[in-house]
């Protein structure tokens, strides 16, 4: 495929609201998963989460749109202020009937959703916001965002469990390549810490139950992991070609160079012990990106955490590049505040993009021992200095819908 | 009768406006651009406030302060 630039980055998350802060966070491996509070959790198997506490501080949109809007929704155009500012996109100079909006959400707007139903069911038809209609389906952030800077092109919002915003990247950069569009704004945004959603979340069951020690709780690859932690948060990129990129002298922080997709076909819920799928993906995004397996320098890791989601991972990697994974750095440094869901991926997109430009692989945290059955060595506790010119980054969804996503260093005009 | 600056205050605090960009000859989609969902959200809180039966399609987005006024007057001396 050829390369797609990725110019502009915006993200908001519990390890900051913005891209400086969030390295520098990241950078000295804090880890910000905590006990959820905001609600009375006590009934709940899993109690932690990462999350975001002064939102509002960093938004500048009225009153009058937040009250419309669910918490998701505001994240995403947060994220996407600071993308297109990133970019340094002048409004008032691009035809907007050519700039597109792909997201990637898995669950939705619960919090807006589930108090307005409790309204209906309490005070009848009265009792329901207006809003509610369009606050609370997942292509509501789509939809907000076109509408507040008025972008008519060519839009779309993924679903696919966690591998959602690396899809909708793809399918943008795919949008780029077909020249539909001049600019895309591509990512992901996820909310859910509210009591109905975190209770699905619960009762699927991949979520780690280490409420005493929220800060250890996340714990990807290590033998004593017993799941992953939710987080809410959002990410967005702007995509463009590398010509515009190139002509309007901004820096490219890097190119989407290919994708490899599958499915495993299999359950509802779990991975398939047979990893064939996760391979195919993972060769496909090789292929199409025309990368060898010796020039790959990173790769960011789905670490789902839980027993057999690391396992499979950890086999699909060993088949596909034998005794060439010891010369390739992997992390998944989402461990430090918690797994977005529909948002991983872009979140994903942005470390590793940020690990690019300042030549350092972030680490997984909280390891301890290693598993005998994940045959993979990572970067673990401490961030190590490494060059990254050509990086994957892995998104598995619930029942193995696999995304592997083909990133390379851009340009140097840092 | 109601006092005109009372449902002023209604409308701009359910539309988050200030009371000023109202403008009594002008419909709310003209002065402060309006949508349908929030002209329901006005219709209930009008209706909860005044204590009067309103239907969404006698305000509309192409009311005028001054009109909607009268329709909760009238609806008063029903």
């Amino acid at each position: 495929m050829e390369p797609v630039a990725i110019t502009g980055i915006g993200i908001v998350s519990p390890a900051g609201l913005k891209k400086e802060t969030f390295w520098a966070n990241l950078k000295n491996c804090r880890c910000y998963v905590d006990q959820i509070k905001r609600f009375d959790t006590s009934f709940y198997p899993s109690r932690i989460a990462g999350q975001i506490y002064e939102l509002d501080r960093y938004s500048n949109f009225p009153s009058r749109l937040i009250k419309k809007i669910d918490i998701f929704s505001h994240m995403a155009l947060v994220a996407t202020q600071q993308a297109l500012e990133d970019a340094k996109i002048e409004m008032d100079s691009i035809d907007k009937n050519r700039v597109g909006v792909f997201t990637g959400n898995a669950l939705g707007g619960w919090l807006f959703a589930e108090t307005e139903l409790r309204d209906m069911y309490m005070e009848g038809r009265e009792g329901i916001s207006p809003y509610m209609a369009s606050a609370w389906f997942p292509a509501a952030a789509q939809g907000q965002i076109t509408i507040y800077y008025g972008f008519k092109g060519y839009s779309k919002t993924i679903v696919a469990d966690k591998a959602s915003s690396n899809l909708a990247i793809w399918y943008g950069a795919k949008v780029i390549l077909d020249k539909k569009n001049d600019y895309v704004i591509c990512g992901g945004m996820e909310a859910p810490i509210t009591p109905y959603a975190l209770l699905c979340a619960n009762t699927y069951g991949g979520l780690s139950k280490n409420n005493i020690s929220p800060k250890t709780a996340y714990r990807p690859y290590d033998l004593y992991r017993d799941g992953m932690v939710l987080a809410e948060g959002s990410a967005m990129l702007v995509l463009e070609s590398k010509e515009s990129a190139v002509n309007r002298k901004v820096p490219i922080y890097g190119f989407i160079r290919g994708a490899g997709f599958s499915c495993d076909a299999y359950h509802r819920m779990r991975f398939s012990l047979n990893t064939e799928a996760l391979e195919y993906a993972i060769e496909e995004a090789i292929k199409d990106s025309g990368f060898s397996k010796e020039g790959i320098d990173y790769i960011c890791l789905d670490g789902e955490s839980t027993l057999f989601g690391d396992m499979l991972e950890a086999k699909a990697l060993r088949n596909v590049f034998g005794s060439k994974l010891e010369n390739i750095s992997l992390s998944a440094p989402k461990s430090m505040f918690g797994n977005m869901l529909g948002a991983q991926g872009a979140v994903d997109l942005v470390i590793t993009l940020l690990s690019m430009k300042n030549n350092l692989v972030l680490p997984t945290v909280n390891f301890e021992e290693k598993d005998p059955y994940c045959d993979i060595d990572g970067t673990f506790n401490q961030p190590q200095e490494r060059k990254i010119n050509k990086a994957l980054i892995i998104s598995r969804g619930r029942g193995g819908i696999n995304c592997v996503l083909a990133v390379e260093k851009g340009g140097g005009l840092w | 009768m109601v006092n005109k600056d009372e449902v002023l205050n209604v409308v701009a605090k359910v539309l988050k406006v200030k009371p000023q960009e109202l403008i009594e000859d002008k419909t709310l989609y003209e002065s402060v651009g309006v949508d349908s969902t929030e002209m329901v959200e006005l219709v209930i809180a009008l209706s909860k406030h005044f204590k009067v039966n309103i239907d969404t399609k006698e305000i509309t987005k192409f009311s005028t302060p001054q009109k909607i006024v009268e329709v909760i007057n009238s609806k008063k001396n029903e």
